[in-house]
């Protein structure tokens, strides 16, 4: 499902690499944490999986596709592949939570009708459910990150990145998302996570890739935070 | 909308949407933006019915000036035929009229009808005392005084008693409204480029005002994959609405000047024609479509160089 090929990734302005020679494999439907200190490119790897970055140099194939033969007129189409889960949430706070869901579909160009029908249920998986006409900032931490996992599931991505999702959350808060990640991995989405909570990793019992200073330095199935 | 599929229609449908929200949510902006774009499409608009009234009332009254050659006394009919082929060799001249001495009197009768003194005289002189002429039109006013040459020349002056090239005070006024003719084109050129550069200014920073002011929303479409053109298509909305209000309201404007003014000088016979051409329902359309398209035109240039600046949609 998702492959790097000894993938370098080097800032102009920043001294250093934020990447170097990451060699990683996916399986559909796989469930991976990948853990490390801040800075050590973890946000940088999601990047490069999006597009929002492109490599120096390696080779990226994302459910066939492989990256350096996308357009840039392709990668619209690329991202709605592949759902995303920001730290912050990135929600419209003038829209309801319905809005922000349907937002996803609306510039897909599905029908009004279609988009009724389907965000409810949406809602209903992560949990939300009577919530669609709350506005974000009514909501918990924990509440709205569900909202943006609603949002980046569902247009039903073969790949679903969350980046730090559970970062600005309390414990409680952070566990009601996880949750919600590991029910959609169970109905046969991608699931990449990264994070940097230990109790997380340590209870997910999942398969754990270490990154250190861009470098993957440990890749464990079923494994903890080390 | 044939051809496009069921999402596009959805898609296009939610671009034009989203662009009239956009308006009415920044309505100071809009009025704002739709203010400058009404100044400017209203003086392009006055610039254009100035210069065909100036250009219509300079024909009618050229139409009036006409050279004559009266001709002497004894000439005859062949004579007369020579003289009139060689003048409309000259390739200015348009027409000639032949009057006759009786239509010359009876002309200047119809002329001062009014005046006893005049009409005693004339009745008093008998039938031959007006030459007969040939009055002769031309197509180029500045060439006039040729005919004065042509007549000079010897192989003519036998035949010729006398040159006149038009009244004096026709000419004057054609002067003067040529003058303000050439005055009015460069003044309302120079206020419709000015005022048409301050409105793509204005509406560039307002969109993007509208951009920055939505940069998250952007962020977040282009991060779930929307594509450039439903990012753009808004803004393109957006700022060409500017463009049909400001048309549709410079139209009202520039109607209710000339149904108020022209009015007042359509029964003259220099402007009459102008009217009439301008408060015809074609006429009126097709200033109503040339003024919104003008102003779409304004609109999504000015929007087209503030998204291509801001939105950064090269970089994906």
């Amino acid at each position: 499902m998702i492959l790097l090929d000894r993938v370098t990734k080097k800032y102009k302005k920043k001294s250093g690499v934020a990447i170097e020679r990451i060699n990683l494999h996916v399986e559909s439907k796989e469930f991976v944490v990948i853990v490390g200190p801040s800075g050590a490119g973890k946000s940088t790897l999601l990047k490069l999986l999006t597009r929002e970055e492109k490599p120096t140099s390696g080779k990226i194939v994302v459910g066939g596709i492989d990256y350096e033969r996308l357009r840039d007129k392709d990668i619209p189409y690329l991202r709605r592949k592949i759902g995303v889960v920001f730290q912050d949430f990135k929600l419209l706070p003038n829209r309801t939570v319905f809005e922000n869901v349907a937002f996803a579909l609306e510039i897909v160009g599905m029908g009004n009708k279609e988009i009724k029908h389907t965000v409810p249920k949406v809602l209903d998986i992560v949990g939300l459910k009577g919530k669609g006409q709350s506005y974000p900032i009514e909501l918990s931490g924990g509440e709205r990150q569900r909202v943006a996992i609603a949002r980046a599931i569902v247009r039903q991505p073969k790949i679903l990145i969350a980046d730090e999702p559970t970062g600005n959350l309390d414990p409680k808060h952070a566990w009601d998302v996880i949750r919600v990640l590991e029910k959609i991995n169970k109905y046969g989405t991608t699931v990449i996570l990264t994070t940097h909570n230990k109790e997380i990793v340590d209870k997910l019992k999942r398969r754990v890739v270490t990154i250190k200073d861009g470098k993957v330095v440990g890749d464990k199935a079923r494994s903890v935070y080390s | 909308m044939a051809g496009m599929t069921a999402r596009q229609i959805n898609t296009t449908r939610r671009i034009i949407k989203t662009g009239f929200l956009n308006l009415f949510r920044n309505a100071w902006l809009t009025i704002a933006a739709t203010a400058v774009m009404i100044v400017a499409l209203t003086i392009i608009a006055i610039a254009v019915v100035l210069n065909v009234t100036a250009n219509n009332a300079i024909d009618e009254l050229a139409r009036d000036l006409k050279a004559s050659i009266y001709l002497v006394d004894d000439v005859s009919d062949t004579e007369r035929n020579l003289l009139q082929s060689r003048i409309l060799a000259l390739d200015f001249v348009e027409s000639i009229d032949y009057i006759t001495q009786d239509q010359a009197r009876v002309d200047l009768a119809g002329d001062f009808q009014n005046d006893d003194d005049i009409l005693q005289a004339l009745a008093l002189a008998g039938n031959d005392v007006l030459p007969a002429s040939l009055r002769i039109t031309v197509s180029d006013l500045e060439r006039m005084p040729e005919i004065g040459d042509f007549a000079a020349r010897e192989e003519n002056a036998v035949f010729i008693d006398s040159v006149s090239l038009g009244q004096t005070d026709a000419q004057a006024t054609i002067d003067k409204a040529a003058s303000a003719q050439t005055f009015i084109n460069t003044a309302s050129i120079v206020a419709a480029l000015t005022l048409s550069a301050v409105s793509i200014m204005i509406i560039f920073n307002t969109i993007r005002m509208a951009i920055y002011t939505r940069r998250d929303e952007i962020r977040i479409m282009k991060l779930i994959g929307a594509t450039p053109s439903y990012i753009r298509g808004p803004f393109l909305v957006e700022a060409s609405l500017y463009g049909v209000f400001a048309g549709i309201i410079s139209t009202v404007g520039v109607y209710s000047l000339i149904y108020s003014l022209g009015g007042q000088v359509s029964n003259q016979k220099e402007f009459a024609q102008t009217y009439a051409f301008f408060t015809e329902t074609g006429i009126v359309t097709v200033m109503l479509a040339s003024l919104i398209l003008l102003g779409i035109l304004i609109g999504a240039v000015s929007s087209m160089l503030a998204m291509e600046k801001y939105l950064k949609l090269k970089h994906w």
